[in-house]
Order: C-alpha cells, then sequence, then structure tokens
C-alpha cells in the first residue's frame, strides 16, 4: 500500500528541479511535531498502520510485530527512539519499511509529508548544540521553502 | 525468433549466456533458449527442432564437446547449424582441432558479454546465408 | 564486480558453493582410501573438474582472488590426475587447507570485504612448490587399431586414462548400445554400475547412426581386465554389441611400459607406473560417485521460497479451521444437508492439505550429510593442531532434516566437536598409560525416531569429571552447598549447562579450551531441541540431541492473555487445566497448587511478560501445564482458545534478546500472536532452588 500520492509529487519535483548537480532525496517526515527528513533510498515502501502486536520484555522504541504479505516485521517508534513527546494524530501516522540485514524493519512515524530533493550544498552541517538523543544521529539540516528540516541518518538510527 | 541452444554443464554460465542473449539491446531479437547440462542432454535435444545456433563447452564429462560437434556435423539435420565452442583452452592446438572437426567459432573463458554478443550475431549471420547459399 | 545481474551473482555464488562443498567430500573420501592404500582415478579428476570449474566461474564473473588460487589448485590436480605428481599427506593437507580458503575467500566476495590475500598468495606458493617438475611430454603412438576419427575426439584427459590402461596391459572393449532418448538417464546408470565393477569407461561416442528419433546409438570406449566372453556375459543385451578393439602387431610402436614422469622421491624405475585394478576399488566410492553425479538431477531451490510456500499452507489451514465452524454452524442452524455437504468438503480439503504440508516439508529437508563433511574437515584440521591422533566416524550421515535446521546445527556441533577434542580425548601417553588405543575416536551418530531427529556426538575421552563441575557450580553459586547432597548424577551432568560452569574464564584445570555448553544449549533449544548428557569418569562422554523434523508447522495451544492472543507448541505441553483462585498457595515464596496430589507451580503469565491488565483476575483461571522433563510449570492465562497448527516465524535481529518467545505467528487478518518458548520460560522461572519443590514436600505454609 504504498503512498502513491507522495511519489507522484516527487516525480514532478524532479522534472523542475533537473540540473542542479549531485542531488539526494530525502523523505520530510513528521515527529512530535517537528520535520525531519530520512534518506529515500533506505525506504522500501510506505504503508498505513498495520494491526500491531506488542511484544512483552522488548526495548521501550519497540512498539510491536506485524505482518506485511505473510513476513514478519518489527516496528519500531522512531519518536521514542529520539527521545520525543508521543501523542500524535494517528489517523496520519504510517510505518516506513526499511531493509537491515535482510530482516524487515518498520519505522513509526506520525506522518508523511512530501519527498525533498537536496543538492549538497543545501544540506548544512548540524551545530553542535543540537544535543539530546537526536544529535547522534543528525547528516545535516536543510530549509526548503524556509521550514526547517532535520536530516538523520537511517543506519544509525535503527538501533542493531 | 532465434532459438539457441545452450550445452554446458555449470548453471552459473549457462545463466550468464542466457542473460546476455535475453538482453533487450542485444541485437539478436526475439530469442527463445534450450538448456542442456550435458552432451546427453543436448543428444536429446537436437532432435526436437531447427537451432539457429548451439553454444556448447567442450569439457563435460561422459559425451564431450568435441564428440557432440562430430556427432553434429554427421547428422543430416545439423550438418549445417552453427556451431559455438567455449573453451578454457587457449592453446592453438585445441582450437584447430575443433575447428577442424566443425565448429564455427572458438571463444575462450573469460569472455564478455560484449564479446559474446559479438560472435553470436556474426555467426547467426552465417546461417542464414548458407540456407540461402 | 563484473556487470552482472543479481540473480547472475547468486546462481554464481550457490554455484561456487557447491562446487566447493563437492571438492571436500571428494577429498575426504580420497583420504580415507589414502589410509587403505588404494586410489580411484575418477575422484582424483572429479576434484580437478570441480577447480576447472570454479577457475572458469571466478574469471567470467570477475572474482579474480578465487581465481587466482583456483588456477594454481588446477595446475597441481593436473599433474596429480595425470599421474605426474604422487598422492600423500602433504599433498592432501594442502589440498585441504585451500577448500578452507576458498570458502572463506568466497564467503568475503559475497560480502564484499577485503581478500585475505597475503594468506592466498602464501598458499598459492607452497601449490607451486609441489607441482611437478615438467617431464617428457607423452607423444606416443597409441597402439591400437582405433579410428583416428575417435582419438581426434578425445580430450586430453580421457586420452591420458586410455594410454594409461594400455600401458597398464588392459584390453580395449567397443560397447556399441542403443538407447531410448526417454529412458537413457536410467539406462545410462545400470550400464555405468554394471561397467564400473569390470573396468573403465573412457568416453562415450555418438555414433550418428539411430533407429529414428526417440532412440540414440553410442559406442563406449572401455577398457576392461577381463576377456570378452565375460563382458558379454554381464553387459551383453539386445541393445548392446560389444567387440574387442585388437592391438596393432608387427610394425607397430613396442608395447612395454613406460614409466611415467614423477617428483624425485619416488623413482620405481622400470615398473609399471602405479594402475589400480579395479576390482580393489572398494564399493565405498562409487556410491559416493553416484550421490555427486545425481547433483545434476536435482532442483536448486531458493529456501525463502519455500517459506513462502509454507506461510501459504498455513494460512489455508487458518480458513480450513473457519470452514469447520462454517460447517458446524450451519448444521445446527437448520440447514443439515448444506452442513453435512461443506463438513464433507472439508475433510477432503482437510486431507489434501496435510499432504502438501507434508510435501512441502519434504522438499525442505536435506541430508545431515551436508554438516558432516565440514566437521569431519574441521576434526582433521583441529587433531592436526593439538598433536592428537583422532579419527571421527560418521553414520547416519543420509538423516534428512529441515534446511534451516541444518544451517543452525553447524556451530553447536562444532562447539561440541571442539570440547571434546581439547578437553575430552586425552593426550596419547595419558591414554595409554590407562590402556586405551592411541587414537581417539570421536562417533557422530544420527537417526529419525518419530517426529525427531537423535544426534549423537560420543568420545572415549577423559569424561566428565563430576567432583570439579560441582565444586565450579558452588563457587559460581549456581548450586548452594546443602543441595550438592541431593542432586542426582544427571542433574550434576546437566550443570554443566548453566553459564560458566564450562567456560575458559577459569584458573583450574576444569574446562581447559572448552567452550560454553550454556550457548550450545541455548542455539539448540532456538531450534526447538533439546540436549542431554551422559558420562563416565575415565570411559567416554555421549551428548545426545533431540531436534524436530521440521521448524516449519507445529501444533500449538492458543490462549489469550490481558487481550492478547498466544501460542505455546503443544509439544511443551502436558496438559490445561481450570482451578480456583482459592487453591493457591505459597511455598518458598512462590505460588503453586494442588494437582493430582503433587505440587504444581504457577506463575501469571502477565506478570511474568510485564503486561498490563486492564481488569483483575478472576476467580476461576486456567493454567496452561508447560512441561521439560520432569519439570513443570503452570501459566496462568485468562482464555483458553483450543488447538491450531502455527507457522513459527523467526523475531527479527532487533529482538534478538528478548527471552521466552520462540517467534511470531500469523493469526489470520494479518494479526499476529507471540508464540512462547516453554523451555526457557521454565528454565527462567524454576531455578535449581526448586529442587526441594520437586522432591514432592508439601508447603511449609
Amino acid at each position: 500500500m504504498a503512498d502513491l500520492v507522495h511519489l507522484e509529487r516527487h516525480r514532478i519535483a524532479r522534472r523542475e528541479n533537473a540540473g542542479r548537480g549531485p542531488v539526494r532525496e530525502f523523505l520530510a517526515i513528521g515527529l512530535g511535531g517537528q520535520q525531519y527528513g530520512v534518506e529515500l533510498t533506505g525506504i522500501r515502501e510506505i504503508l498505513s498502520l498495520p494491526p500491531l502486536t506488542p511484544v512483552p520484555r522488548a526495548p521501550r522504541h519497540v512498539l510491536g510485530v506485524c505482518s506485511v504479505r505473510g513476513q514478519l516485521v518489527t516496528v519500531i517508534d522512531l519518536r521514542r527512539r529520539l527521545r520525543l513527546s508521543d501523542d500524535s494524530p494517528p489517523r496520519r501516522a504510517r510505518v516506513l519499511l526499511t531493509e537491515l540485514d535482510s530482516d524487515i524493519v518498520g519505522l513509526f512515524v506520525d506522518e508523511v509529508r512530501q519527498v525533498m530533493r537536496l543538492s549538497e550544498s543545501e544540506i548544512e552541517p548540524a551545530a553542535a548544540a543540537m544535543g539530546g538523543e537526536v544529535s547522534d544521529h543528525v547528516i545535516g539540516i536543510a530549509r526548503p521553502q524556509g521550514q526547517v528540516v532535520v536530516l538523520i541518518n537511517l543506519s544509525t538510527i535503527v538501533p542493531r | 525468433m532465434r532459438h539457441l541452444l545452450i550445452v554446458e554443464d555449470s548453471p552459473s554460465v549457462r545463466g550468464f549466456i542466457r542473460s546476455a542473449a535475453e538482453e533487450p539491446d542485444s541485437g539478436l531479437g526475439d530469442v527463445e533458449i534450450a538448456e542442456a547440462a550435458s552432451g546427453f542432454d543436448a543428444l536429446r535435444l537436437l532432435p526436437r527442432g531447427r537451432f539457429d545456433v548451439v553454444i556448447t563447452d567442450v569439457n563435460m564429462p561422459d559425451v564431450n564437446g568435441l564428440e557432440l560437434v562430430s556427432f553434429m556435423r554427421r547428422s543430416e539435420a545439423h550438418r549445417l547449424t552453427p556451431i559455438m565452442v567455449i573453451s578454457t583452452q587457449s592453446a592453438s592446438r585445441d582450437r584447430e582441432r575443433i575447428m577442424a572437426l566443425g565448429a564455427n567459432c572458438y571463444l575462450v573463458k573469460p569472455f564478455t558479454k560484449q564479446q559474446l554478443l559479438a560472435e553470436l550475431l556474426g555467426l547467426i549471420g552465417v546461417g542464414r546465408d548458407e540456407a540461402h547459399g | 564486480m563484473v556487470e552482472v545481474s543479481e540473480k547472475a551473482r547468486e546462481d554464481f555464488f550457490s554455484e561456487a558453493q557447491e562446487i566447493i562443498e563437492v571438492l571436500s567430500r571428494n577429498l575426504l573420501t580420497i583420504d580415507e582410501l589414502q589410509r587403505h592404500g588404494s586410489s580411484d582415478p575418477s575422484l582424483i579428476n572429479e576434484a580437478f573438474r570441480s577447480v576447472h570449474t570454479l577457475k572458469g566461474l571466478s574469471s567470467l564473473f570477475g572474482a579474480p582472488t578465487m581465481g587466482g588460487l583456483a588456477h594454481h589448485l588446477e595446475d597441481v590436480l593436473d599433474d596429480l590426475r595425470l599421474g605426474r605428481v604422487d598422492f600423500d599427506n602433504t599433498v592432501l593437507d594442502l589440498l585441504f587447507r585451500a577448500v578452507e580458503l576458498f570458502t572463506k575467500v568466497l564467503a568475503i566476495e559475497k560480502a564484499g570485504g577485503v581478500q585475505p590475500t597475503a594468506a592466498v598468495d602464501e598458499l598459492i606458493d607452497q601449490i607451486r612448490r609441489m607441482g611437478a617438475t615438467p617431464g617428457p611430454s607423452a607423444d606416443d603412438q597409441v597402439n591400437y587399431e582405433l579410428d583416428p576419427g575417435i582419438l581426434s575426439v578425445l580430450t586430453e584427459y580421457e586420452e591420458h586414462r586410455l594410454r594409461s590402461n594400455i600401458e597398464g596391459g588392459l584390453r580395449l572393449f567397443k560397447l556399441r548400445v542403443r538407447f531410448e532418448l526417454a529412458t537413457i538417464d536410467r539406462a545410462l546408470e545400470e550400464i555405468k554400475e554394471q561397467a564400473r565393477k569390470l573396468g573403465e569407461i573412457i568416453t562415450y561416442l555418438p555414433t550418428g547412426e539411430s533407429g529414428g528419433i526417440e532412440t540414440i546409438e553410442l559406442d563406449l570406449l572401455m577398457a576392461s581386465g577381463h576377456d570378452l566372453g565375460t563382458l558379454v556375459g554381464a553387459l551383453g543385451g539386445d541393445n548392446v554389441i560389444i567387440e574387442e578393439v585388437p592391438r596393432r602387431r608387427a610394425g607397430g610402436v613396442s608395447v612395454a611400459p613406460r614409466p611415467m614422469a614423477r617428483t624425485a622421491e619416488h623413482h620405481p624405475t622400470g615398473q609399471a607406473p602405479d594402475l589400480v585394478p579395479f576390482e580393489a576399488t572398494l564399493a565405498m566410492p562409487n556410491e559416493q560417485l553416484a550421490s555427486l553425479r545425481s547433483v545434476s538431477q536435482t532442483v536448486r531451490v531458493d529456501i525463502r521460497k519455500l517459506d513462502h510456500l509454507m506461510n501459504i499452507v498455513g494460512e489455508l489451514a487458518i480458513v480450513r479451521g473457519a470452514i469447520a465452524r462454517m460447517a458446524e454452524r450451519l448444521h445446527n442452524d437448520g440447514h443439515r444437508q448444506v452442513g453435512t455437504e461443506l463438513m464433507r468438503l472439508h475433510r477432503n480439503f482437510d486431507r489434501r492439505l496435510e499432504e502438501m504440508q507434508d510435501g512441502i516439508i519434504e522438499v525442505r529437508m536435506v541430508p545431515l550429510g551436508q554438516v558432516f563433511d565440514r566437521l569431519a574437515r574441521v576434526v582433521r584440521q583441529i587433531s592436526h593442531d593439538v598433536g592428537k591422533d583422532i579419527r571421527l566416524v560418521i553414520t547416519g550421515a543420509e538423516t534428512e532434516i529441515d534446511k534451516l535446521i541444518v544451517e543452525e546445527l553447524s556451530d553447536p556441533l562444532m562447539h561440541m566437536i571442539r570440547n571434546s577434542i581439547d578437553h575430552g580425548i586425552e593426550s596419547a601417553s595419558e591414554r595409554d598409560a590407562v590402556g586405551k588405543p592411541l587414537t581417539g575416536t570421536i562417533a557422530l551418530n544420527a537417526f529419525q525416531k518419530g517426529n525427531h531427529v537423535m544426534l549423537e556426538v560420543e568420545d572415549d575421552g577423559r569424561g566428565v569429571d563430576e567432583k570439579a563441575v560441582l565444586e565450579r557450580a558452588v563457587r559460581l553459586g549456581k548450586v548452594s552447598p546443602d543441595e550438592v547432597d541431593q542432586l542426582t548424577r544427571a542433574e550434576i551432568l546437566n550443570l554443566i549447562f548453566l553459564p560458566g560452569v564450562s567456560t575458559r574464564d577459569s584458573v583450574d584445570d576444569l574446562s581447559g579450551r572448552g567452550v560454553g555448553m550454556d550457548i550450545v544449549k541455548t542455539n539448540i533449544s532456538k531450534l526447538g531441541g533439546v540436549i542431554d548428557v551422559h558420562s563416565e569418569f575415565g570411559i567416554g562422554t555421549k551428548t545426545t540431541i533431540t531436534l524436530p523434523i521440521t521448524l516449519a508447522i507445529v501444533s500449538a495451544l492458543m490462549f489469550r492473555v490481558a487481550g492478547n492472543t498466544f501460542a505455546i507448541p503443544l509439544a511443551s505441553v502436558s496438559e490445561a487445566i481450570a482451578f480456583d483462585s482459592a487453591g493457591v498457595r505459597q511455598v518458598d515464596g512462590r505460588d503453586v497448587i494442588s494437582l493430582r496430589g503433587t505440587t504444581l507451580p504457577i506463575c501469571r503469565l502477565d506478570e511474568l511478560l510485564g503486561i498490563e491488565r486492564s481488569a483483575p483476575h478472576p476467580n476461576r483461571s486456567f493454567a496452561v501445564v508447560a512441561s521439560l522433563g520432569t519439570r513443570r510449570l503452570g501459566l496462568v492465562v485468562d482464555q483458553l482458545l483450543g488447538q491450531q497448527d502455527i507457522v513459527i516465524k523467526p523475531l527479527g535481529k532487533l529482538l534478538r534478546d528478548v527471552r521466552g518467545f520462540a517467534g511470531a505467528t500469523e493469526l489470520g487478518d494479518q494479526h499476529v500472536g507471540m508464540v512462547l518458548d516453554a523451555a526457557s520460560l521454565i528454565d527462567e522461572v524454576l531455578v535449581s532452588s526448586d529442587i526441594g519443590l520437586r522432591s514432592g514436600k508439601a508447603g511449609h505454609g
């Protein structure tokens, strides 16, 4: 159940942005009221919330497990992982599927916004004074259309 | 539609040749590929119909590539079928031997997909002309 | 890597893997034969072909390290098969090391890491030194009345075999055989079987004559020490014409056998080269050969595809259950005829589904021999390293078990064998002193028993020192001093499975270089198996592993706790009971109830697992009695849901530290239920201090 609307917008943006040099594509997501971005190449699929079964004794950031076309997927809560507040409108929440060492892992996010195409020059290095759990996983900061988006590193944020 | 027969006991090499021949811009057009894992399998498949080209390895157990080429050249149905031989032996003596038996083309491993396709295209042209010549 | 598709790469890796395994098995057989003083040239040729193919593949798919190693190995194997170099222990050792290195290099190639080029170069150096000094090229005239047409189609190897046989004074025969193409495989196997007992088939030549499109005629060129009469008797038939190929008489070159070039150490000049009269070849390698050949008859399947099929079967099983319930409802609601009809269809469906399930399970099964071969190499290596003479006896290698289980077995088995070699088997002098044979024996035995596969690892070493184990356990606090007398021998031996009791981090001489048996046990229970150990001090140790044949589908008991559905494999359940909360007493700080006169410790699952509950505990509760050996534990649940066949899926890497679960299963409609690991929960809840409970003492109140 991929989110087709967003991918369509992405295709349009692509045509508009041709000719800016090497660009990286990020998926803009909402977590705890803030905007974050994750590298699009790491995301295999975007799902609406499937039925989740809690796993007793699992670490706190594990929301549970679910079944996607017969495969067992562990879903972690990116907000808890980043120690952000976790009350949100469940209506727009999504699970991003990403691959980790041949396991499929799901990342729970409050909402998915759009695909951003950013050239290297548009990614600012993270200020040292970012503080909190977040700073360990930050690739940089982008400011598309005046908004502030913190770009986080998928490969470090998913605990191994 | 071109009909290819690949005679080779290694599944990876068969897969390699197949993927080269099936590539959309190979120049071969539509292909239908039969695979034989041994000389015996080839003997079973050959009577079934015409092939535009037979690609065979040399060193196979029991019925080896040399024997297969010799057999094909003695049979009415495959006297003229283009044969490409792939081999690990680069010595000219081996090449001469098998060309003397009637193979049309001799390719030494390792080869790239491009080299394979280039030779194949050359051969399939040959077959056509002979039929009309 | 070269530009190839993902699929092509996968094909390459899996073929390379297979080739290395076949090569390894071959070398083991050659080794075995060597020890008995014989050899089989076809095996050596097989080994050469394996490496030759590997070389070709490596170059085609762009794996230069592997290709380079294969290239040099091929040279030495070529020398060996052409008789230019003799097979001895140094050569064999080199070949085994090469196989080990190949395995490593292939794994690195797959993972994309940095190749150990230094190690490879070193080995190549040693291989080069092993090669033969180039001797006079064998350009002899072959003085048989052979059609030059035949000679022109022989490969170099076939020519060599021909010459060897001729020089050995064997006769040459031509068997003209007509085959039906439809049955040629089987017919060929039969002829090969028969012919092998009498001689060597050098090559197969299609004659080009045939009776029609469905038959083919082949000339088999064969060398044999027997005469025409014997051959006709054994191999003759309606479709077989045998004639001897006569020698060329006067005018031809002399037939005196010429010794082939050899390395300096082996030089029986003037003698005929070492040829093996084929009657002396052991039966065993021929069987091995048959099994190697049958590889081409099999279909290579990605285990994930089989997992997928199993999933579908699991889901169909859920549908089947729903159909049964519906049929019953229809029946009771007054639609008796429709209900009965549906019930009948359901039974049919049920039967077929079970057949399909069995069929898929069968496809997933592979022989244990796969893992045993690897172990045989390891034994050879390690015994050499520690300087002990050890032989490995394997029985039951053809016993089959689920492919996924086999993958997980090699590590635990490796640990156990290391323990036996390092710590179990004594040094030669110690063995001599107690009158044991100087060669230590490790026996690996596998057999099927009902729904399980039993694996036994037995050694004739020094056995487990119970006193030392007990001492260690007490020191580590696993056993309290006053319990020491109450422990039975079996219980003492099982202490080695507690963490720390059998690991190497101790100064005393108990553990030597052993690897933790607790890890082995954990790995085995993850597979749904149990491990047991028997030992006699001074005589030996035997470890028995019991494994389910397949991980795939199990019967389970479903139940609910605090709003969630769970499953527990029926194999671990002895019964399910209902009880009153009034009947719960306290013994040694633990909740227990009376069950038919015995005391059963119970444990609330929601508390154990840390699940929050909204409603208070009811007065009347249910308990699932989980059992492991003699230990039982009642798991208190809210509601029992009945039995169901489930497919247990392993939890992913992120959850590997979560204890107490065997996995999760689909419940239908995309919902998932956690599956309990009874053994792990019992271990967790019942520690050794519960020993007092088992002796049946009633509560102290």
